[in-house]
């Protein structure tokens, strides 16, 4: 049976996501270690990230700065007073047999998202996000590579203790493509915090829990209010090791389509863990002979509680990208689709905003949202590979603005040379001749069309307005498309008139 | 002595810890937790006395500090590969 077969009307896809991110700090949560990436394994290691016994974690406050932040993007909550504590494990990625996170008092409580969906605005309620350390990394070596059949496992502490933000939507998700439209906003609103490096790899770790509710079981009738009993009624599984937000889009459909496919052969879906294995493009299950988790919560009493919730009006976040979009429709007078695309990274806003201080607002819109956003995505490429080169950018609109090209040259020649070749744009315009040709050389050109073409001459004289289509391209012709087609036009019957 | 704990939170948090216990340690360690959980009813014996202010916001600026040298931070480890610590295999 595939997928396509199935009626799938009658059932409601619900997701909750637990969505890790590595702050960008220097230091580590808990200890002075660069954060850097090594090649080296265990080269930014010390008593206190590798657990060696006496050592004591000091919390850094550039972590707290960052989980601040991103609680005043989400419009969270900061509690009075927060505290850390031991979560117990028996697992060497964590030295210390426990790793320190926050349990019942975490630093950010009850906050939102708001996102667009294929055109529709949600708000996605952001339950929790708290501060942990992030384990060192494991590599299970020999019997094939495999988790379970490897002969010994080679353990790394360099990235034990990177701070971490876990957080914690309600399972206000039905689709897929929901999830992959919050991350990439979250994402974007984490950048523009400059609290995480969506380009390190690793800085984003999801986990998904997902289950499937028959629609008849939906009291509200309202597929986005969903009552807890019906959710608790519902097996979930959880998806786990998911690393980029198309990532977690394929790993749910596939859950999505698994789930489904067995309830509607009348199967039950067992409440489980399954791990995303993105090589093969399906969950397997990670059914272990673990016993139920244990965690034993308790505080951390080596550090203190925090009290930090007039950090909150202390700290300043710069503008987000729904504030900006606003701004940009107001201030520049910008359609919302222009201001959305012109604020859907910091760069591309940036670089707009500098565009459009010294050129028509318009203008800066059409060429930066359109013609080079439109370019660059059409060679799968991003407004960070344009890096250091946004001054020949700017060059290019200014040629536009002052009509040293045509738009068109500018945008089927130009841009593309640039983009495709790496040339300035002065430099194209050279080489292709694109100057606009002066005002002789577009006059002889009129003259000539008109001698060169009696019949449409007479058309145009017995009324056909649409002889005059006929000559504008036969001038245009004569000069090589560098002329302006509505200047031919009014040359052109400038002379026929007189 | 008295049920403190039983036999069955044993063998629940030696498995938490991995140790394997033989039914007769099981008992030992019963016997012990209990001496152990009893001795900690002498703190009540201690007097009230006046603590020093609760600290709280204790944090550090975000400055690097030298990490250990690879050799010292791998040196305890009983087994090492090219840098790494190296263990058995986890699943």
């Amino acid at each position: 049976m595939t997928a396509q077969t199935v009626q799938q009307g009658d059932l409601v896809t619900v997701i909750g996501l637990e969505v890790h991110v590595q702050l960008e700090t220097d230091t580590k949560i808990f200890c002075g270690c660069s954060t850097d990436r090594t090649d080296e394994p265990n080269e930014n290691v010390c008593p206190v990230c590798l657990g060696l016994p006496g050592a004591l974690p000091v919390l850094n406050e550039a972590a707290v700065e960052g989980a601040v932040k991103i609680g005043k993007a989400i419009d969270a909550d900061i509690p009075e007073e927060t505290r850390f504590h031991r979560k117990n494990y028996y697992y060497p990625d964590l030295p210390k047999n426990f790793q320190i996170t926050q349990y019942d008092e975490p630093i950010c409580q009850e906050g939102e998202l708001e996102v667009s969906v294929e055109g529709d605005r949600r708000t996605v309620a952001i339950e929790r996000a708290h501060l942990e350390e992030d384990p060192g990394s494991l590599q299970h070596v020999g019997g094939g590579g495999g988790i379970d059949s490897a002969e010994y496992t080679l353990v790394d502490y360099n990235r034990a203790g990177t701070p971490l933000m876990e957080i914690v939507t309600a399972p206000d998700f039905r689709s897929p493509s929901e999830v992959r439209a919050f991350l990439a906003k979250l994402e974007e609103v984490l950048e523009y915090l400059g609290v995480f490096d969506a380009e390190r790899d690793g800085s984003l770790r999801i986990d998904a829990n997902l289950s499937i509710i028959p629609e008849e079981e939906i009291e509200s009738g309202d597929v986005t209010d969903i009552g807890a009993e019906a959710l608790a009624a519902a097996n979930r599984t959880e998806v786990k090791n998911i690393s980029s937000h198309k990532g977690a889009e394929k790993a749910l459909a596939y859950e999505e389509t698994r789930q489904k496919n067995a309830i509607q052969r009348g199967r039950a879906v067992e409440q489980e863990t399954r791990h995303w294995d993105e090589s093969r493009g399906i969950t397997v299950s990670m059914r272990s002979k673990e016993e139920e988790k244990d965690y034993r919560y308790f505080e951390e009493a080596d550090l203190p509680p925090l009290q930090v919730a007039h950090w909150k009006d202390e700290i300043s976040i710069p503008e987000l990208p729904s504030a900006r979009r606003e701004r940009f429709q107001d201030e520049y007078g910008l359609n919302e689709e222009a201001a959305s695309k012109l604020t859907s990274t910091k760069q591309v806003a940036d670089f707009y905003e500098d565009v459009a201080s010294e050129f028509d607002p318009d203008l800066a819109a059409t060429w930066v949202a359109d013609n080079l956003l439109g370019e660059l995505n059409y060679r799968d490429m991003a407004i960070t590979d344009l890096e250091g080169r946004f001054e020949e950018v700017t060059r290019l609109v200014e040629l536009v603005a002052e009509e040293e090209i045509t738009a068109k040259n500018a945008r089927e020649t130009v841009l593309r040379s640039m983009l495709d070749d790496e040339k300035a744009p002065d430099a194209i315009v050279e080489d292709e001749g694109l100057g606009k040709t002066d005002e002789d050389e577009v006059q002889q050109a009129v003259v000539a069309a008109i001698d060169e073409n009696p019949d449409a001459v007479d058309d145009y004289a017995s009324g056909d307005d649409g002889a005059i289509n006929f000559l504008v391209g036969q001038v245009m012709q004569k000069t090589g498309g560098s002329a302006d087609p509505g200047d031919v036009n009014q040359l052109l019957r400038a002379e026929l008139e007189g | 002595m008295s049920d403190a704990v039983s036999a069955e939170e044993v063998r629940h948090v030696a498995e938490l810890a991995r140790v394997d216990l033989a039914d007769d340690e099981v008992d030992q360690f019963t016997r012990q937790f209990a001496d152990i959980l009893e001795y900690f009813e002498t703190l009540d014996e201690v007097p009230e006395v006046d603590r020093e202010a609760d600290l709280t916001n204790v944090m550090r600026p975000d400055e690097e500090r030298d990490s250990l040298d690879r050799e010292a931070a791998l040196e305890n480890a009983s087994e090492t590969e090219d840098g790494y610590f190296k263990g058995p295999n986890v699943s």
